[in-house]
Order: structure tokens, then sequence, then C-alpha cells
């Protein structure tokens, strides 16, 4: 196989980092790692070939800096940059400099990225190429009184946005105009500190919505196809935290309109490369352009197990400027993918960040499950980046046995040390409505916002577990470890044997 | 035999351990439980009839658990000034404590306010998200220690409030 790159610097950390790693492995292209004081004992930093330490732990003096990630990629002779998500992957600048220094950005080009990221403009575009909208607020705004006047002429409830947002980071939503004041401040305040820009859009909320996005490829040669859909709508503060393929809100014929729809959005962006595009969809069926996120994303792997592909591998073709591959042309959905983020929070307390040293990891394995993980044990969870530490992922004929199989995995992956909301993910995917596939964006708020873990039944099995280990040595810890084993002599392993007549057991 | 006592859920529990070859035997009030060795911290046991992988590991005097995806602690009762933090703060109800490390950006009382029961008190920033603090009981505010902007930890009070039984 011919190389497409001599080598790639992977601009990110934890487990988006790991993931592309991998994909270069495929290819046989070496990687290069960056890593901040922070991640000195990360995971992604041993996974690549090589590694360039970039400086302090805040995002802005290292993984945020541009600069010394194209100094990385330039002492290390790397001839392409793969962003991950997050950081630097939607800021255009990054393309920008990479173009003057030579080095392919395996990303959309800057031009797309910079209209697709400003949500006003790109509103606008789509509205001009006939993609439904929500209806809202025609442009942005700092001020108040506008942001107001458009409250009232769109209607309430509405939804107030960061116009430079993403991550649920700068939204509310306002039932009633006595909350809009508090709402708006807020949304502003939180996209300030996110994004360095508290400008604030504002557009009808739609009740009842699933989150459906489509998966799109692109390549220079003027191909563009979408790899089916995502269902997203289990979030909570906003941020998706379970994802499946196929929804199952569509049917074949909604499937392939919605699909064209976000090809059309792609093209009418001059988009290239691998990007999906985010729907609400209502309950009557209607669909609404949100927006279109211009780098893979976090659930990218529930498509790639329905599919059989491998996106990373594909944006790394594309950037190499070869056309999509041929199988491509003809995917389709076998099977069912669910995805569970692990993040470092406390389930059983609003979502809270939990930091700490991971003291135990374990991954669940097995036939269609995939964990792709940015820890090892030993390591310190700080409150520098975003807490999220690992993906699971399971693939299943159906989706009954996908939400077993999940279950069952989110069971057998042992995190300890740090909090997780894997008890959360496990009562959401054993809900009723789950299960009948009701699952509308307000799922948590609605179903489980009452919920107590009852821990009365488990002070017993704790308490056991606490004296077994509290007299745990390396030795019977390991039982059947290393050495230490005393391997069973042949005659043990014989069974019943004879000599002569007798019989010796 | 090796008889011991455990803090769960801030109720002491008293276990019975017993080595019963391979495995271990432990009894815990009425109930029985069997764990099977996996090595690195698993055991194998059957929670009502059915097969569980276990998770405990220990770190200092705190036993952390995972059964069945819930996660739990277990502290020797002996753990004397266990730092603890948020998770000893939470049962104490009359100072606000910031969540984890951050910025506060908002303080929504003065002092001389009442409070009511889960009303919003401060929004402090931590990783990128807004994390609002309530009130954790009824009362009125009998000190506001920090300003908008400060930096704050989870070792000092925000807010001292006087609790109305």
């Amino acid at each position: 196989m011919e190389k497409l790159f001599k080598k790639i610097l992977v601009a990110n950390r934890s487990e988006i980092a790991v993931r592309v790693m991998n994909a270069c492995k495929v290819l046989g292209i070496p990687s290069v790692a960056v890593y901040s004081e922070a991640d000195a004992r990360s995971k992604h930093r041993w996974y690549a070939d090589e590694a360039v330490f970039i400086g302090p732990p805040p995002p802005r003096e290292s993984y945020l800096d541009i600069e010394k990630i194209i100094e990385a990629a330039k002492s290390t002779g790397c001839d392409a940059i793969h962003p991950g998500y997050g950081f630097l992957a939607e800021n255009p600048l990054l393309p920008q400099r990479c173009e003057e220094e030579g080095i392919v950005f395996i990303g959309p080009p800057a031009g797309a990225m910079k209209l697709l990221g400003n949500k006003i403009e790109s509103r606008i575009k789509m509205a001009e190429a006939g993609i439904p909208l929500i209806p809202g607020m025609k442009s942005s705004g700092t001020d108040f009184e506008v942001v107001k006047k458009a409250a009232e002429e769109t209607g309430y409830p509405v939804m107030i946005k960061a116009a430079a947002g993403g991550g649920g980071k700068g939204m509310r939503i306002v039932r009633e105009p006595g909350e809009l004041k508090e709402a708006y401040e807020a949304a502003q305040r939180e996209a300030r500190n996110a994004f360095d820009d508290d400008t604030v859009y504002l557009e009808k909320y739609i009740a009842n919505p699933r989150h459906i996005e489509f998966q799109v490829l692109a390549d220079t040669h003027g191909n563009c196809i979408h790899v089916f859909e995502r269902e997203c709508s289990i979030q909570r503060r906003h941020q998706k935290i379970i994802e499946e393929t196929p929804s199952v809100a569509l049917d074949d014929a909604r499937r392939a309109a919605m699909g064209a729809e976000a090809v059309k959005v792609a093209k009418a962006a001059d988009y290239v490369n691998a990007g999906t595009v985010e729907f609400l969809y209502d309950e009557s069926g209607n669909y609404y352009f949100l927006e279109m996120n211009t780098r893979i994303q976090v659930e990218h792997p529930v498509t790639e197990m329905v599919t059989g592909t491998d996106l990373v591998v594909e944006q790394i073709r594309i950037a190499a400027g070869l056309p999509l591959n041929e199988h491509l042309g003809n995917l389709t959905q076998r099977g069912h993918a669910i995805e569970c983020r692990i993040y470092a929070e406390d389930g059983e307390n609003n979502f809270m960040p939990s930091t700490g040293k991971i003291l135990h990891y374990s991954e669940p394995c097995g036939p269609g499950v995939r964990v792709d993980s940015g820890i090892t044990a030993g390591m310190e969870v700080g409150i520098d980046y975003d807490p999220i530490m690992a993906k699971l992922i399971v693939h299943a004929p159906n989706r009954e046995m996908a939400i077993v199989k999940m279950i069952d995995a989110l069971h057998n992956y042992k995190i300890l040390g740090v909090k997780t909301s894997k008890k959360f993910m496990v009562d959401v995917l054993s809900h009723p409505e789950f299960a009948a596939g009701r699952t509308f964006t307000d799922f948590i708020e609605k179903h489980l916002a009452e919920r107590e873990v009852d821990l009365t039944g488990y002070a017993g099995i704790a308490a056991a577990l606490a004296s077994v280990a509290s007299v745990a040595t390396p030795a019977n810890n390991f039982n059947g470890g290393g050495t230490e084993r005393k391997m069973p002599s042949p005659w043990e392993l014989l069974g019943s044997w004879q000599i002569g007549d007798s019989i010796h057991e | 035999m090796n008889k011991q006592e455990f803090i769960i859920n801030d109720e002491a529990v008293e276990s019975t351990l017993e080595k019963n070859g391979e495995n271990f035997k432990v009894l815990v009030g009425e109930k029985e439980f069997v764990l099977q060795p996996m090595g690195n911290n698993l055991y194998a046991t059957y929670l009502n009839g059915k097969k569980s992988v276990v998770a405990v590991v220990k770190n200092r005097d705190v036993y952390y658990i995972d059964v069945d995806s819930v996660l739990l602690e277990a502290r020797e009762p002996s753990a004397e000034g266990f730092a603890g933090g948020a998770g000893d703060q939470a049962a104490v109800k009359d100072k606000i404590f910031a969540p984890m490390p951050g910025k506060i950006v908002k303080i929504m009382v003065a002092v001389g306010d009442e409070v009511e029961i889960k009303q919003p008190m401060v929004i402090v920033e931590a990783m990128k998200m807004e994390n609002q603090v309530n009130a954790k009981a009824k009362g009125k505010v009998k000190a506001v220690n920090f300003a908008v902007g400060d930096q704050v930890d989870t070792e000092t009070p925000i807010i001292e409030l006087e609790i109305e039984e």
C-alpha cells in the first residue's frame, strides 16, 4: 500500500487522539502526539509513534496554540495534521496556517468551515438553498431589546443559542417572558467564556423533537454521499450521552429524503471531507436543519459499526486527494449500534464533573463490543479538559439485543476512583420508553428527573467486597496469575484412567 | 474468621470474612456472599441469583466499589479526618461549597436574605460549564465570603446560612 502521507500529527488528546492514531496505523502512516503538562501520563502520548510536549495545562497555552501545533508538525516532519474534535477542529485559522506551511489539513477547507461555523450566515445560505429551517431571528445580536422583540415575534417557548456555539454551551430554553433576561445573560456569559464571543441568537423551541443527524463524506472530485443517520436524542445539559443508529423514527423513504437533504447542505457549503448535518425531527415527521458540524463527531463509531466503514481512514484518504472509495456507494445499515459516552461526572449528583486518580481500569469485551478510550489505570483525571474519558460502543443484529449487550458491557466496564454516569445510562437503557423507541430530547428531564438510586440494597455486597479487599494480597487477588499459579500435573488432567482392571479417580 | 466494620452510605455495616477454598465467604447480617477472585480487583459472585463481575479497589482507607454499574464507597471507621471534599460537605447544610474548583460568575443572594430549600444561590464555572449551587435547607444568609470573579476551591464555604428548623 502506498503511503498517503509521510507522517500525521494528531492535534488533540485523549480518546479521539488514540482513535485517529489507530486509523494512521491501518494506513501504515506514523503518527505524532502532542501533549500538555497535564497529559504527561495520558494514553495518547504513549500510543503515538512520537510525542511532542507543547506546554502548560491551560488549552490556550497548549492544545489551542496554533503556532505550537504547527511547530510540532514541522519539527517532526509531518506533512498532515488531524485535529480530532473540539480544540482547534473548527477553527479556520488552523487550515489557513497549514496551507501557508504546505501541510495538509485533514478536514474541510477554511472557507466551508468559516461559513458553517457561523450559525447565522449558514442559516441564510441554507435558506437560499431551500433547506428547511426553524423559525427564528434573522440575525444575531448582543442587544437585549432586540432579543426580547424577536422572542415576542417568534412566540414562546424560545431557545437562546450562542452564535459561535456548540456542545450545549451558551444554550438556554426560555418558556415565558419573565425568564428571558436571566437566561439571556447566562447564555452570554457561557458563550463569552467558551468561545470568546458573546453574540447570541434566538429561535422557536420545538417540543418533543428528536435529534437526528446525517454523516456525509465529500471528496475533492465533486463526489458527495451520506452514510446514514445517527439518533442522538438522549442528552443531559444539551449534551449527547447516548447515541444510536439506525433511528427508529425513520422509514426508508424519510431516511432517503433527509440523506439527500444532508448532501444538499454539504454541496451548498462547498464542503470537502467528513461532516455531519444535524436536524431536529418533530413528532409529525417534519425536519429542520440545525447546523453542520465540520469535524469528525464524537459519536462517529456507531455509523462505522453498522456500515463497516472507517470514517477516519476515509478522512485521510480524502485529504490525500483520493476519490471516495467505491464500496462507499453501496453501503447498507446492518444491525443496530449504540454508543454511551463515559464522562468523569457524577450521575447521581446532577452530572457534576468528577476528578481523581483512576485506581482501577478494566474494559468489557466480546463480539460487537468496542471501547474508544483515552484513559489508563493510574492516570489523574483533572479539571483542565472536557471530562469525556471514553466511549463504549456495541453492535448487535437488532436494537433489542444491542440494548441488552450495552447494559452488560456497562456493568463490565470498571472504572474506579472517579465517578461516572454508568448507572444512569443503565437506567436510561432499561427504561420502557427507551425500549419502545420513544426517545425525544427531553427524555431525561421527563422520565429520569426524579430518579434516585436506592443504595440500601447494595450495602451488603459492598461490605463483603471491602472485607475481601482488606485482606487481598497480590497472591490471592491475582489468583492464578503469573508464575504463582501451581500448574496441575498431567496426572490431574487425565481424569479417570486405568491400569489393568483397577479404576483410579 | 475475620470480623470487620465499614461505613457505607453513612451507616456502619459489619462483615465476617472466611476463606473458603479458592473463594471468600462473607457474612453480612443474614446475607452470605461468595466471592471468587478473578484477579485484577475483580470478583465473580451471584447477586439475587444472577452472576455478576464486581470490582473493588482500596486507596488509603477508602474502598471503591462497582456492583452492576452502581458505584459505592466503603470506609474503615478509623478513617479519621477523611478529606472527602464534596462528599462529606454534602452532609453539611449550613455552608455552601463550590462543587469543584472554579470561578464565581454569579451570586444570587445577599446577607440577610431568607432562602428556601433548592433556591439557586450561586453559579460557579468549572470545566467550561456553569454549575448552579442551590440551598440545601431553608434559612437566612449569614455570610457571603466571595464576590463575582473570585476563584474558589471546595474547602472554603462560599455562603453560610443560619438554618431554620
